[in-house]
Parts: C-alpha cells; sequence; structure tokens
C-alpha cells in the first residue's frame, strides 16, 4: 500500500478536502448545475442594478407615488435622502434585498439535489459506499459541497452587485452608496444561515429519492414556503436595526443546525446501500 | 494469519420486510477465488456488500481480513478493493480524473495516486485513453477503468461483482486472466460474483451456489458432484452406436447402473471409475473393438443446474430469476 493515512478518530478532513474537490470539480463540468447557479444570480446582481441605475440616471421613474403606500415609519429612511436618489436606494437598497437571499438558496438546492440522488442516478453511489469514508465524514462533505457553491455565489454576487451599483449610481448618488452594515449581516450573516436551512431540507430529500429531479421536485415542496417567509421578512430586516437582523440570522442558524444534525444521525451506510 | 480471509456465520438481510439473504455460512481461504454464484436476485450482491461493511445484517456475524465488517468498516474497506457491477464511474471525469479521484478519497497523496493511476491504465491498455472523458466509453473500456480503481491501493482482498458482464469475447478473456493473474502472482483473495459458469469454473476453487437468499451448495465443483451423486459416467467408444448386444452385456458388469446408446458407442453410468477395464473386457468379449474410454467427470454446469434443480424441487425458487449462462 502507497502513502495512505493513518485511521483517525475526528473528522477525516483530508477525506472531506477530496470529496469537495470531486463534487464542485464535477459542478464546474456539469452544465445542468452550473447555468441555473449563475442564471439567476447574474439577472439579479447584475442585470438588475444595470437598469435600475439607468433608469435613476434617466430620471425617467419617480417613486414617490409607490412610497406614499407604504408605512411611514418603513419609509422614512427612503424619504430621508433626495428624491433623485429614491429610486435608487428603495430598489438596490431595499427591494433586492429579499432577492440576495433567494440565491443562496437555490444553489444550496441545486447542489444538494445532485448529491445522494445524483450519485444514485450516476451510478456512482456504490462504488463510494464501498470506499473507508465514515458515514459522518460523507454526509459532512456533501453539504459541504451545498454550503460552499451557495455562500461563494452569494458573496461574489454581492461584491459584484455592489461594485457594479455604487458604479452606474455613481452620476446620481456621487458616493459610495452599499454596502451598508445592514446589508453586510444580511450578506455574510443571514444568507449563509438560508444556505444551511435549504441543505438541511434538500440532503435528506437527495438520500430519500432516486432522481435528482425528484430531489428537486420533491425538495422544492418543502423550501418553497420557508423562502416565501424568509423573502417576505427581509426588506423589514433591513428597515429595522442591525440588532433584528442578527437575532433572524441567529433563528435560521439555529433550525439549520437543528435539521442538519437530525440529518447526519438520520444518514447511515446501511440505509443508503439498502437504497441501491 | 488468519486461516480464513472472509468467515460469516448465518447471515440475514431483509429489505423492507423481503428476505434478500437467509442465514449465508461461508468461508474464503487467503489467496483462494470463491464463485458466487446464483440467477439474479439469489443474493449475491448482498452477501458482497455485506461482506464489506456497506449493509448490516439483521442476523449473523462475519470475520473479514481479521476485522468485525460493522464496527470496523471503514478500516476494512481500506483493505479491500470492490468491481461493482456497473463500472460506477462519473461520467463528467476522464478515466484517469475517475482513479485520481478515488485515490485521494483512499487517503493516497495527488502525486502517488496520479503515477499509481497511469501505470495502472497503462496494464489495462487504457494508457491511450487516460485523458478522455469517460462519456463515449463502451462497457469494455468502462470495465477495465473500474477494474483499475479497484486495485488502486493494492488489496488484499477483492469483490468482483459481473466482471465480464457487457463484455466481448476478448475483453471477457483478458480481465479472466487478469484476476486469475492476481491470485496467482499476487495471492489476493477474491470473492467473484457472477451468473456466467465457464468464468467461474475458469477462476474459483469452490463455489457457493445461492437461490432466492439461501445456500444450497458449497465447496469445489468434485465435492459437491460426491456429494450430488453416487454414481460416474464412463463413456465408451466403440466407432459406431453400441448394439443391444453389448448394452445387455455392459448392463450386466458390476456395479454398472445403466449403460445407453450414443453416436459413438456407449454412456455407463457406474458405482465407480474402477469398473472401467471390466468394462472393457466386455466390450472385447462381445467382439466390439474399443477406440477410447473416458471417465466422465461431471462439470461445473452440471453440479450447478443439479443444485438448481434440486432447490426448485424444494420450493425454494420460483423460477423467475435468470439462469446462469454457460460459456
Amino acid at each position: 500500500m502507497s502513502a495512505t493515512v493513518p485511521r483517525r478518530e475526528g473528522t477525516d478532513w483530508r477525506v472531506v478536502r477530496a470529496m469537495l474537490r470531486r463534487d464542485l470539480g464535477a459542478i464546474v463540468r456539469s452544465k445542468a448545475l452550473l447555468l441555473p447557479m449563475l442564471f439567476l444570480p447574474t439577472v439579479l446582481l447584475v442585470l438588475l442594478p444595470l437598469s435600475i441605475g439607468l433608469a435613476a440616471n434617466g430620471k425617467t421613474v419617480r417613486v414617490e407615488r409607490a412610497l406614499e403606500l407604504l408605512p411611514e415609519r418603513l419609509v422614512a429612511p427612503v424619504l430621508s435622502h433626495p428624491p433623485d436618489e429614491r429610486l435608487i436606494i428603495l430598489v438596490l437598497g431595499y427591494l433586492v434585498a429579499p432577492l440576495f437571499l433567494i440565491v443562496p438558496l437555490m444553489v444550496s438546492a441545486v447542489t444538494a439535489s445532485d448529491t445522494f440522488a445524483g450519485e444514485k442516478e450516476r451510478r456512482t453511489l456504490e462504488t463510494l459506499l464501498h470506499l473507508p469514508i465514515r458515514d459522518r465524514d460523507l454526509y459532512l462533505s456533501k453539504l459541504l459541497g451545498g454550503f460552499l457553491p451557495a455562500t461563494i455565489v452569494s458573496w461574489v454576487g454581492f461584491v459584484l452587485y455592489a461594485v457594479l451599483a455604487n458604479i452606474i449610481c455613481w452620476p446620481v448618488m456621487g458616493r459610495i452608496f452599499l454596502p451598508t452594515w445592514k446589508w453586510t449581516i444580511l450578506i455574510f450573516w443571514v444568507a449563509p444561515a438560508v444556505a444551511a436551512l435549504g441543505l438541511g431540507v434538500m440532503v435528506r430529500v437527495s438520500t430519500r429519492v432516486d432522481t435528482t429531479q425528484e430531489a428537486q421536485q420533491l425538495g422544492g415542496a418543502v423550501v418553497l414556503p420557508l423562502v416565501m417567509l424568509a423573502v417576505g421578512q427581509t426588506t423589514g430586516l433591513l428597515l429595522t436595526g442591525p440588532i433584528v437582523s442578527i437575532v433572524a440570522g441567529a433563528v435560521v442558524w439555529a433550525i439549520a443546525a437543528f435539521l442538519n444534525l437530525r440529518g447526519a444521525k438520520a444518514f447511515t451506510r446501511d440505509r443508503m446501500g439498502s437504497r441501491l | 494469519m488468519s486461516t480464513r480471509s472472509v468467515r460469516c456465520e448465518g447471515l440475514t438481510k431483509s429489505f423492507e420486510g423481503e428476505p434478500a439473504l437467509d442465514g449465508l455460512t461461508i468461508d474464503v481461504r487467503p489467496g483462494e477465488v470463491l464463485a458466487l454464484l446464483g440467477p439474479n436476485g439469489a443474493g449475491k450482491t448482498t452477501t458482497m456488500r455485506l461482506l464489506n461493511g456497506v449493509l448490516t445484517p439483521d442476523l449473523g456475524t462475519a470475520t473479514v481480513l481479521g476485522l468485525d465488517p460493522w464496527a470496523q468498516g471503514t478500516e476494512l474497506r481500506r483493505r479491500t478493493g470492490v468491481l461493482t457491477e456497473n463500472a460506477g464511474l462519473d461520467e463528467r471525469f476522464t478515466a484517469l480524473e475517475n482513479l485520481v479521484t478515488t485515490a485521494e478519497l483512499r487517503g493516497m497523496d495527488r502525486s502517488a495516486a496520479r503515477v499509481r493511476a497511469g501505470e495502472l491504465l497503462e496494464r489495462f491498455g487504457m494508457g491511450h485513453r487516460a485523458d478522455a472523458r469517460v462519456q463515449g466509453f463502451s462497457t469494455g473500456q468502462r470495465k477495465r477503468v473500474a477494474l483499475a480503481r479497484a486495485l488502486l491501493h493494492d488489496p488484499e482482498l477483492l469483490y468482483l461483482d459481473e466482471p465480464t458482464s457487457g463484455l466481448d469475447p476478448a475483453a471477457t478473456r483478458d480481465v479472466v486472466e487478469l484476476i486469475a493473474s492476481l491470485t496467482a502472482e499476487r495471492g489476493r483473495t477474491v470473492v467473484l460474483c457472477t451468473h456466467f459458469l465457464g468464468e467461474a469454473g475458469k477462476l474459483a476453487s469452490r463455489m457457493a451456489v445461492l437461490f432466492q437468499g439461501r445456500l444450497h451448495a458449497f465447496g469445489t465443483p468434485d465435492q459437491l458432484a460426491a456429494d450430488l451423486w453416487s454414481d460416474t459416467e464412463v463413456r465408451l467408444d466403440v466407432g459406431g452406436p453400441a448394439s443391444t448386444e453389448l448394452l445387455v452385456a455392459l448392463a450386466a458388469v458390476e456395479p454398472v447402473v445403466q449403460a445407453v446408446p450414443t453416436d459413438d458407442g456407449a454412456l455407463v453410468r457406474v458405482r465407480s471409475a474402477d469398473v472401467t477395464p471390466s468394462l472393457v473386457r466386455a466390450c472385447v468379449a462381445a467382439g466390439v473393438d474399443v477406440h477410447a474410454v473416458t471417465p466422465r467427470a461431471r462439470t461445473l454446469e452440471d453440479v450447478y443446474f443439479e443444485v438448481e434443480a434440486r432447490a426448485q424441487a424444494q420450493g425454494t425458487d420460483d423460477g423467475l430469476g435468470a439462469r446462469p449462462v454457460a460459456t
């Protein structure tokens, strides 16, 4: 035997890293996974700031009438800006935020549905189960294989979004207006929590079905109400103080941790092997 | 060193209440090829998965390479190699990438993995396709790559599940020769699941015949033949079909059970092959020239199909499974 690693009691990070390299490498090579993962972020994070920025620069859209329909307490942060800036502040500063939570959820859903169900579909799961990888390491690497792309796409997307929004809106704003502290909390605290929540559901679904399509359909039915709930509350989070965002993120993290820990306990080689 | 690479007793496994394996007790000696024979659904693959710790039994015990497959599964799987029935290669990767990825998951470092993978692909005649995506590979090419992958870490024990299914005759011959060389030259132990009797006959020293999850026979073909039949057959070549007079004369020899004519003489069932000289004398006495006398050994096919017939007679086989193919 050559260059093998001695048995360790804790998580075998070398194996987890190898599994991540394998799964992330496979994602990069799969158009079916890559395109949906990139399409929505491109629309939300690139095309939307472009069009809003151009509209604001042309002063063709006024938002005062729309703001009159909202509660005064909520629109006060927008109305505190000069009229020319209000469209930008309202849309790019507040209304796009909920859509940002869809990105990590969608990316984690796509990748998680491809984990165990995808392995079954490609008939590679049995080979995987015959390898010297402990159940919890296998589960952990599959979770991370979904979590990392979702978080990376969200973070990279946000940086891109902020840069683009600031550049395009510079003629109107005359300053860097993104990111704000509230946005930072949302992207770096709440968005990963949402991704973890999606994974908690999707990976478990993926272990129970035979194809990625089934996993996406079944997982979507479970995740969608969560999405609606999260999205519905997000603009409110930005309009309130940062403490509320931090607490909301902590609640989502707690639920995600509960789901993922339960999933890890329920995941056994025997259960997976019995479904081959 | 243990005298057995694999030993299991009373191994039982059900899936959703449906029994898949019922009280299997077998053993495999170091360096031996054991063939698990039986139709589809007999429990061969389930046995392999249980013995590699992928499945946990409902009942029974096992020791594989001195380890408990369920309590020490990870440790065991470091020392075993598996070729699954479906090659199980990721089509998005090249042949080399498939091997290197598996090697890394086995704990090998990347550079050592690349060297080893390259060597094995060359050895299996796939060196020229190492950097090609598996997507376009034929079944035979996939099997070769998968077999190379199973040998990456030089395992002590190999589980091979239908290693030649889907292969053309030349590829089948190559794979059979390779498995033979693994045991002959490198002393590896092999558990071979197959329903190709010719392949089992060439490779395996012992066989375990399963039907509907139950073990119906276990041993060498000769041992099983001795258990199954109390008589043997002798083929007499007298240059043409035996006459009635000759058949009567042969039947009169003790301890002949039966004599039937064939195109070139007679097939005589006897209690013991020791009676052959008496048969020749009976022919000579009848004025018949004897061209050849051949004791006919029971083949693996004879044994297998007799076991199957007896299993069906016991009502344990519903006859729905595909029959093994004699090749």
